[in-house]
């Protein structure tokens, strides 16, 4: 079982490449057989007419630190997951990008996925951070999470 | 006795700083009443306090070189 711990906050967008890498580093960890991605996306929602371009995330980042490793360490005890990667922008992400990344592996692909969901739920309901969405006009309004 | 207070998010846009010290001050409600006054805005906004990183509940004690952040509803994912 792989626990390392490793920084989440990641400047601006996370790349298609950056996540294709963390793919490619599991090939060696055979004892994987499922793997379970989350990726959360910049949607472009119309508040009062105006269309979101961006959000931009900030956090208080030394809580939230201790808070992700605290989320993970309960996912690594709570299901049988061999490895487990979490990744969170700060900054700007435009519409169309990626600002969540959750990956999660297992044996078995139950567990991935279960703990996939569990982590992300407690992202959003206990981690500070916030969003700012961002319109073309540069006004902004702090955005809900549902 | 000095502690630090962080404020993050739309908080910060009321208070127009991110992070200043205060004295005198004995638990979480003595502050959250005197940041009320100082910052008559905050009376509208929901926040939760955490001391030390940890979120709290109820009152709390404060102790020389506490932190206490004012956190609005979290958003991020």
């Amino acid at each position: 079982m792989e626990k390392k711990k490793h920084t989440v906050f990641i400047s601006g967008a996370i790349t298609p490449i950056f996540i294709a890498d963390s793919i490619a580093k599991h090939s060696s960890k055979t004892s994987i057989g499922g793997h379970n991605i989350f990726l959360g996306q910049v949607r472009n929602d119309v508040i009062d007419g105006k269309m979101v371009v961006a959000i931009d995330y900030s956090a208080y980042e030394e809580m939230a630190e201790q808070k992700f490793n605290e989320i993970r360490e309960a996912a690594f005890a709570k299901y049988e997951i061999i490895c487990m990667h979490i990744y969170h922008s700060i900054g700007i992400v435009k519409t169309g990008e990626i600002s969540l990344f959750v990956f999660t592996s297992s044996a078995h692909r139950k567990e991935a996925i279960e703990a996939s969901t569990y982590l992300v739920n407690r992202i959003k309901e206990e981690v500070p951070v916030w969003g700012k969405e961002v319109f073309e006009d540069e006004s902004y309004v702090w955005k809900k999470n549902t | 006795m000095e502690i630090t207070i962080l404020v993050f998010g739309q908080i910060k846009e009321i208070t127009g700083i991110a992070a200043w010290q205060i004295s005198g001050i004995k638990s979480t409600e003595e502050l959250a009443a005197k940041l009320v006054m100082q910052f008559p805005e905050l009376a509208l906004m929901k926040y939760a306090m955490a001391v030390n990183k940890i979120l709290i509940q109820t009152d709390t004690e404060l102790n020389e070189n506490d932190t206490v952040a004012l956190l609005p509803p979290f958003s991020g994912g």
